[in-house]
C-alpha cells in the first residue's frame, strides 16, 4: 500500500470510528455502573470486571417498554406491508403504461413528498377527530403510508424497469393475464427490489416520531420513539436507563439495515441515478 | 387506439379493442390505489391547509373551522410577528449549514471510499448507519454526548485542556443551533456519501486515462471528468436531503425542543407549536403555506442545477 493511500485508509477508519463513537457511548453508559459514567472523568474504556445488563431489564420495569415496542411493531409492519403492496402495484403501473394521466399521477406522488409532516397534520388531526380516527392505529398506519409510498413506488419503478417486457409478454401469449403474468414472473425477479422497498418503508415507519405524538393521545398505543422522547424533558434524566432504552429501540432497526444493506443500497443509488 | 375498424376481420379487431381497453383499464386500476391513498391523504389536507390558514377566529369546535369568515389576518398576524422572522432565520441556517457541511464530509467520504481501499465494503456499511436510526433516539444519544455535567464531549474537552469549566451545549444561546446541528449532519451524510460514491463509480475510467494521456492536472481531472459526473446526482440528493431537514422535527424536538428563548425554532417547529401547543389553527397553517412555497422553491432551484449539468 502506498502512503497515500494509507493516509486515505486512515481517513476513513477514523471516520468510521467518530460515526460508531455515540453508538459506543450509548451502549457503554448503559452497561457501565452509574458511579462510572457520572462521573467527572468517565473512562472511555468499559472496566469489563463491573459491567452489568441490569440496566436492560430495568427499562421493561420501570416504563412500559413492551408496550411501546409492540405497537411500533403493529404501526410499522401494518403500514409497511400496505405500503408495498400499493406501491409495488403503482410502480409496475408507472413503469409498464406511460399514459399523460398517468405520469401526472406519478408525479404528483413525488411532489407530495414537499409537504412537511407537521403541515399535513393539522388537517389529519381535524378530520381523525371528526371521522373517529383519532387515537387508532390504523389512523397512524393511515398516515405513515403517506410518508412511504412515494419513494417506495418510485423505488419499484426503478426495478421494472430493469425487467424486460418480453418475459411477461410471453407468459401472456401462454395465456396468463397480464396480473398473472405479473404474480408469477415478474414479481419473483424483483425479489430484491421488494426488500430494499420493504426495508425502506420499516425503517421510516419505526423511526416516525411526529405523527404518533399528535395523532395517538392513550398511553396504551404509544409507540417507542414517543415512549423515548418522555424520558427527556422530566427534571432529572435516568441517563442509564434511557441509554439502555435507547439501545434496544434501535437494534432492529440496525440488524434490518445491516442484513439487508446491499439491496437497499444497490436500489436506492440506482433509483437516484436514474431519477437525476 | 383507432384500431379495430379498418381492418378486415372485424372480430379479430374487436378483441384487439378489447385488449387495449382492458390493458388501460388495468393500467390505472393498478396505480389508483397508490394515487388515491396519497391523495386524499395529501392533496385533500393540503386543500384544508390552505382553507383554515384563510380562516379568522377562533373556535373550539374543531369540526366548525370550516364556518369562520374568509381574510388574510392570519397571513398579516404572522408577518408581523418577530417569532416568525426568528424561524425563518433560524431555519435557513439550520438547513443551509447542515446541507453545506453534510455535503463536504459526504463527498470526502465518497472520494475516499471510491479508491477502494482494504476494508471498504465494511467500511461503507459503517458510515450508513447512522442513516437507519430514528431522529428521537439520535438527539436522544447526542443530549447525552453533549450534557453540561457529565457529557462526555465536555470530559474530552477538560483533559485536553480547551475547556475550564462545564459547557452547556445545548442550553447556552450561542451554541445550541451549532449542537442540534451536528446530529441532523450525522443521520444527513450517509445518503449523500452513498449517492455521490454510486455516480463517481458510473464515470468511465478511460475518461482518466485519456486525461492522463493529454497531461491534465489533478484539479482539471476533478474539474471536468469527476465533477461532471456527480453533479446531477449530487444535486437531487442534496435536494432531497435539504427537503427533509426543512421539513423535520425529530431531531430538534429529541435535543432542544425549540429552546433555548427559541433559538433552535425552525419554521417546522413553529407550525407544530402554534397547531398543538396553542391550537391556533389559522396561523399555523398560514406559515405552513409559507413553508410549501419555499420547499417549492428549493426544490426547483436544485431542479435547474440537475438539468443544466445535464447539457454541459
Amino acid at each position: 500500500m502506498t502512503l497515500g493511500r494509507f493516509i486515505s485508509w486512515a481517513i476513513l477508519v477514523l471516520v468510521a470510528i467518530v460515526t460508531l463513537f455515540p453508538f459506543y457511548w450509548m451502549v457503554m453508559t448503559a452497561i457501565m455502573p452509574t458511579d462510572a459514567i457520572l462521573s467527572r472523568n468517565p473512562s472511555l474504556l468499559p472496566d469489563l470486571s463491573r459491567v452489568s445488563f441490569a440496566a436492560f431489564a430495568e427499562v421493561f420495569r420501570a416504563r412500559p417498554f413492551l408496550s411501546w415496542t409492540i405497537n411500533s411493531l403493529i404501526v410499522s409492519l401494518g403500514s409497511s406491508a400496505i405500503s408495498l403492496v400499493l406501491a409495488t402495484l403503482a410502480g409496475y403501473s408507472l413503469s409498464r403504461f406511460a399514459s399523460r394521466p398517468q405520469q401526472a399521477l406519478g408525479a404528483s406522488l413525488l411532489i407530495s413528498k414537499l409537504i412537511p409532516a407537521t403541515l399535513i397534520l393539522i388537517p389529519l388531526f381535524i378530520i381523525y377527530n371528526n371521522i373517529g380516527l383519532f387515537d387508532t392505529y390504523i389512523g397512524l398506519i393511515l398516515a405513515n403510508m403517506t410518508v412511504g409510498i412515494p419513494l417506495a413506488t418510485w423505488l419499484m419503478k426503478g426495478f421494472f424497469d430493469r425487467i424486460p417486457r418480453e418475459l411477461e409478454q410471453a407468459a401472456m401469449i401462454d395465456g396468463a393475464t397480464q396480473l398473472q403474468a405479473l404474480r408469477i414472473v415478474i414479481l419473483p425477479l424483483t425479489k430484491p427490489g421488494l426488500a430494499a422497498s420493504g426495508v425502506y418503508l420499516i425503517l421510516t415507519s419505526w423511526s416516525e416520531f411526529i405523527f404518533a405524538r399528535t395523532l395517538i393521545s392513550s398511553p396504551a398505543k404509544q409507540v417507542l420513539t414517543v415512549g423515548m422522547q418522555s424520558f427527556v424533558g422530566e427534571q432529572s434524566v435516568d441517563w442509564q436507563l434511557l441509554m439502555a432504552a435507547g439501545t434496544l429501540s434501535v437494534v432492529p432497526a440496525i440488524i434490518l439495515f445491516v442484513l439487508l444493506e446491499p439491496f437497499l443500497v444497490s436500489g436506492m443509488t440506482k433509483g437516484a441515478l436514474s431519477a437525476s | 387506439m383507432s384500431i379495430s375498424s379498418g381492418t378486415e376481420d372485424g372480430s379479430h379487431g374487436g378483441t384487439r379493442l378489447n385488449f387495449y381497453r382492458r390493458q388501460q383499464i388495468l393500467s390505472y386500476s393498478l396505480i389508483l390505489p397508490a394515487a388515491l391513498g396519497v391523495l386524499t391523504l395529501i392533496l385533500y389536507p393540503l386543500y384544508q391547509v390552505v382553507d383554515i390558514s384563510l380562516r379568522e377566529g377562533r373556535v373550539m369546535n374543531f369540526a366548525r373551522i370550516h364556518d369562520l369568515p374568509l381574510g388574510f389576518g392570519n397571513y398579516v398576524r404572522v408577518l408581523t410577528d418577530p417569532q416568525f422572522w426568528n424561524s425563518v432565520l433560524v431555519s435557513v441556517i439550520y438547513v443551509g449549514g447542515s446541507i453545506a457541511i453534510s455535503y463536504a464530509i459526504g463527498l470526502g467520504i465518497a472520494l475516499l471510499l471510491n479508491e477502494r481501499l482494504p476494508g471498504n465494503r465494511i467500511l461503507r456499511t459503517i458510515v450508513l448507519i447512522p442513516w437507519a436510526v430514528p431522529g428521537i433516539v439520535l438527539g436522544i444519544m447526542f443530549l447525552w454526548i453533549l450534557d453540561s455535567s457529565y457529557g462526555v464531549f465536555n470530559a474530552m474537552l477538560r483533559d485536553l485542556g480547551i475547556l475550564s469549566a462545564d459547557f452547556p451545549w445545548f442550553v447556552d444561546r450561542r451554541t445550541a443551533l451549532i449542537s442540534v446541528m451536528v446530529p441532523t449532519i450525522w443521520k444527513s451524510y450517509p445518503m449523500i456519501t452513498l449517492t455521490v460514491l454510486a455516480a463517481l463509480q458510473s464515470i468511465p475510467r478511460e475518461l482518466y486515462e485519456a486525461a492522463n494521456v493529454d497531461g491534465a492536472t489533478h484539479i482539471q481531472k476533478f474539474r471536468f471528468i469527476t465533477w461532471a459526473g456527480i453533479r446531477g446526482p449530487s444535486m437531487l440528493v442534496l435536494m432531497i436531503s435539504a427537503l427533509g431537514i426543512f421539513r423535520d422535527v425529530d431531531i430538534v424536538f429529541g435535543t432542544t425542543g425549540g429552546g433555548p428563548a427559541h433559538a433552535t425554532e425552525t419554521m417546522s417547529l413553529y407550525v407544530y407549536r402554534e397547531a398543538f401547543n396553542y391550537f391556533r389553527m389559522g396561523t399555523a397553517t398560514a406559515v405552513g403555506t409559507v413553508m410549501i412555497i419555499v420547499a417549492l422553491m428549493i426544490g426547483a432551484i436544485f431542479t435547474i442545477f440537475a438539468q443544466r449539468s445535464k447539457f454541459k
